[in-house]
C-alpha cells in the first residue's frame, strides 16, 4: 500500500516514515506544494498525509487539486493549526479525517488502516486476525464465528491495538484515543487496565488465544 | 477644584488685594491734591486781600473798617496783634454750622501782616465740604468699577470654561472609555486649540503604540503556541518508534513512559495556552443554537466510566435550556467544570448538576482551598500537586464566561465546592 506524506518538517517525516513501514506500507514523501502536485498528478495513494501549512504554499490547493483531477486517493489532514475553520474547508474539500499536532504515530496509523479499508474494501468492511473477525460496519466481534460480547470501549481499544499489530502502544496514546479529551483525567485512575483486562477476560473465555501483551509500565502490545 | 476656578480664584484675590490697598491710597492721594490746591489759593487769597487792602491805606479809619469786614466776614477774620511775628500757618478746624446744625471742616491760613505799621492776623478760610463729596464721588465710581470688573471676569471665565474646555472633557470622556481589548481605535476631532490638538495627537499616539504592542503581544502568544506544536510532535514520534525496540529493557520503558508524561503535560499546556489566546483574539464567531441539558449529559457519559474508579455518585438534575453561544467554547467551558469536579473530589464522593431558570450549578465533595478563592481562576494555580492539571482549566472558563457575559460564581460551604454560571 502506497503513502505519500506531504510535510515539511524532516524530521518529523523521518519518525513518521520509520513507523510506517513496519506496517507494510510503502511511504513516498513531498516537501514542498510543487513535490506534491508533480507526485499526485502521476501516481495514485491510498492515503495522502497532508499538512496544511507548507513552505510554499497552502496543503488545501492539493485537496482542490486532487478534487479537479477526480482523484479518489484517501487524504488525512495534519497540522499544528487545530482550528474549526480549516477541519471544516478540508473535510469539505474531500479531506477523509483531521489530525492535529501533535498526535500520537499510532493513533496515526489508525486512522490511516481506517481511510485505507474504507476507500479499498468498500462494502466488505470486515478485520480478520487469525480466530477473531471484526464486522467494522455492525461493530460486532466475533471468535471462532461465536459473537463476543463486547462493551463499545472495550471494542474501540481491540480495534486501535489490532491496527497496530505487533507494535507497542502506550496507555496515553491508548487514553486519548479512547477519551479525546477527557484523557486528561485518566492518569488519576487506572482506566485503561480495567477496560483491558475486562476485554482480555471476554476474549480468553471466548477462546480467544491472549495476544494482548503488556510492556512494563509503558503500555500494550497485540501480538499475532 | 477644577482648574479654572483655581486660575479664577488667584485672579480674585489680586483683584481684592489691589482693591483694598487702591481704595484708602487714592482716598488719601485725592485728599492730599486738594489740600495742597486749596492752600495755595488761601495763600493767593491772603495776597490779594494785602493788595487790595493797599489801595485803602490813605483811609483814615481803615481800622475801624477792618473791625467791621472782621465782625461781617465768615471767611476773612483780621485783628489786630501786638506782636509783628511773621507767621504763617494753615490749618484744619471744624466749625459748627447752625444751619446743617453739625461741624464743618475748614482750612484756613493765618498769617501775620502789617497795615499801615500795624501788625494784625489776617485769617482766611475755605470750607472743604465740596472737596470731601469730590473724594467720595471718585471713590465710590472706583468701587463700581472694580465691581464691575470682577462681576464680568467671572462671567466670560465661566462661560470660557464651557465652551473653551469642553474638547478636553471629551477627550477625557473618550479614554476613561476606551479598552484596549475592545475598542477599535481612538477617535479624536480637530479642536482649533494647539494645547487641546497636541492632547488629542499624543493621546492617539500613546493608544495605538499600546495596541500595536498588545495585538503583537497577542499574536505572539498564539504563534508561540503554533509553533511549539511541531516540535512536540516530533518529540512525541521520536518516542512512539523509541518504545518499539525489541531489547528495550524495563528502565528504559519507565524512562519512555516518563517522556511521554512530560510531553503529553507539554502538548496539553500548549493546547490551552494556544485556546486562551484564541478565545482573547475572538477565534470562536459561530454562535450556534445549544440545548445545554442534551449537551451536560452526553459530557457526563464520556466521563462516567473514568468517574465510576473513583465511584463518585452523580446527581443530575437538568432542565431543558436553549442558549445561542459557539458550540466549542460551550462544551470546553462544561467539560472543565467537569473534569474540575472529578479531579478535586475525594474517594467515594458526589458531583451534583443542577440545571434550572438559566444558571448551572456543578457542586462536588472534596477539601477545603488552600490557595487564595481570588487566585483560583488565575492563570497557572494550582491546587495541591496534581502533575497532570495544567492550571490553566479554570482560567479557561473565566475566559469564556467573560467572553460570553455570563456571570460566574464560587463558593465552598460544608465540604461541597459550588461553581454557579449564570447564563
Amino acid at each position: 500500500m502506497k503513502i505519500l506524506i506531504v510535510e515539511d518538517e524532516k524530521e518529523l517525516v523521518k519518525s513518521m516514515v520509520q513507523f510506517l513501514r513496519q506496517e507494510s506500507y510503502v511511504c513516498e514523501v513531498a516537501y514542498t506544494e510543487r513535490e506534491a502536485n508533480e507526485k499526485i498528478l502521476i501516481f495514485d495513494y491510498d492515503c495522502i498525509l497532508l499538512d496544511i501549512s507548507l513552505p510554499d504554499g497552502n496543503g488545501l490547493k492539493i485537496l482542490q487539486k486532487l478534487k479537479e483531477n477526480n482523484k479518489t486517493d484517501g487524504v488525512i489532514i495534519i497540522t499544528a493549526k487545530n482550528s474549526m475553520d480549516d477541519k471544516i474547508k478540508g473535510l469539505n474539500l474531500g479531506a477523509d479525517d483531521y489530525l492535529p499536532k501533535p498526535f500520537y504515530l499510532p493513533e496515526l496509523s489508525a486512522r490511516i488502516s481506517a481511510v485505507v479499508r474504507r476507500k479499498r474494501f468498500d462494502g466488505n468492511n470486515k478485520l480478520v486476525c487469525n480466530e477473531i473477525a471484526v464486522d467494522l460496519l455492525g461493530k460486532t466481534v466475533s471468535v471462532k464465528d461465536k459473537p463476543v460480547d463486547l462493551t463499545r470501549k472495550e471494542y474501540d481499544l481491540l480495534i486501535f491495538l489490532m491496527a497496530n499489530k505487533n507494535r507497542v502502544v502506550s496507555k496515553n496514546a491508548i487514553a486519548e484515543h479512547l477519551s479525546g479529551d477527557d484523557a486528561e483525567l485518566l492518569d488519576k485512575f487506572d482506566f485503561i487496565y480495567s477496560h483491558i483486562k475486562n476485554m482480555k477476560k471476554k476474549m480468553t473465555e471466548a477462546g480467544c488465544e491472549d495476544y494482548i501483551k503488556t510492556v512494563y509500565g509503558l503500555g500494550y502490545k497485540f501480538t499475532a | 477644584m477644577r482648574l479654572l476656578q483655581v486660575s479664577i480664584r488667584s485672579l480674585l484675590l489680586y483683584a481684592f488685594v489691589l482693591v483694598l490697598i487702591s481704595i484708602p491710597v487714592s482716598f488719601y492721594s485725592v485728599r492730599t491734591i486738594l489740600k495742597e490746591e486749596v492752600d495755595e489759593s488761601l495763600l493767593l487769597h491772603t495776597n490779594q486781600f494785602l493788595q487790595h487792602i493797599k489801595k485803602f491805606e490813605s483811609l483814615d479809619d481803615l481800622e475801624t473798617d477792618l473791625t467791621v469786614l472782621d465782625q461781617l466776614s465768615y471767611n476773612i477774620k483780621i485783628k489786630p496783634i501786638d506782636s509783628t511775628l511773621n507767621t504763617k500757618e494753615f490749618q484744619t478746624i471744624y466749625l459748627y454750622d447752625s444751619m446743617e446744625q453739625e461741624q464743618r471742616p475748614f482750612r484756613q491760613l493765618s498769617s501775620s501782616v502789617e497795615i499801615k505799621g500795624q501788625p494784625y492776623l489776617l485769617t482766611i478760610r475755605m470750607s472743604l465740604i465740596g472737596n470731601d463729596e469730590l473724594v467720595f464721588a471718585i471713590g465710590s465710581v472706583q468701587i463700581l468699577l472694580i465691581v464691575l470688573l470682577i462681576a464680568g471676569l467671572l462671567m466670560i471665565n465661566r462661560s470660557l470654561n464651557k465652551k473653551l474646555w469642553k474638547p478636553f472633557y471629551r477627550i477625557l470622556e473618550r479614554l476613561k472609555a476606551y479598552q484596549l481589548d475592545k475598542s477599535e481605535s481612538f477617535q479624536t476631532e480637530e479642536t482649533n486649540i494647539v494645547e487641546f490638538d497636541d492632547l488629542n495627537r499624543t493621546a492617539i499616539h500613546l493608544m495605538e503604540r499600546n495596541r500595536k504592542i498588545f495585538l503583537e503581544q497577542k499574536e505572539f502568544i498564539e504563534n508561540a503556541s503554533h509553533e511549539l506544536q511541531t516540535p512536540l510532535a516530533i518529540f512525541q514520534s521520536k518516542l512512539d518508534n523509541l518504545m518499539q525496540n525489541p531489547s528495550m529493557s524495563e528502565s528504559d520503558a519507565m524512562t519512555i513512559a516518563e517522556l511521554e508524561e512530560t510531553a503529553q503535560r507539554m502538548s496539553r499546556l500548549n493546547k490551552n495556552l494556544l485556546l486562551l489566546s484564541k478565545i482573547d483574539n475572538e477565534q470562536f464567531g459561530a454562535l450556534h443554537d445549544i440545548e445545554l441539558s442534551k449537551l451536560i449529559n452526553s459530557l457526563i457519559d464520556n466521563v462516567k466510566s473514568i468517574a465510576e474508579e473513583e465511584e463518585i455518585n452523580w446527581n443530575v438534575k437538568l432542565n431543558p435550556l436553549h442558549i445561542k453561544a459557539n458550540q466549542t467554547l460551550t462544551e470546553i467551558l462544561l467539560t472543565n467544570l467537569i473534569h474540575n469536579a472529578i479531579r478535586h473530589n475525594v474517594n467515594g464522593g458526589k458531583v451534583s448538576i443542577l440545571l434550572e431558570s438559566k444558571t448551572l450549578t456543578i457542586s462536588n465533595t472534596g477539601k477545603a482551598l488552600q490557595m487564595n478563592q481570588d487566585k483560583m481562576f488565575e492563570r497557572f494555580s494550582k491546587e495541591g500537586v496534581a502533575e497532570n492539571s495544567t492550571g490553566l482549566g479554570l482560567a479557561i472558563v473565566k475566559k469564556i464566561c467573560e467572553s460570553n457575559h455570563y456571570s460566574l460564581s464560587y463558593e465552598f460551604g460544608k465540604g461541597t465546592h459550588t461553581f454557579s454560571i449564570s447564563f
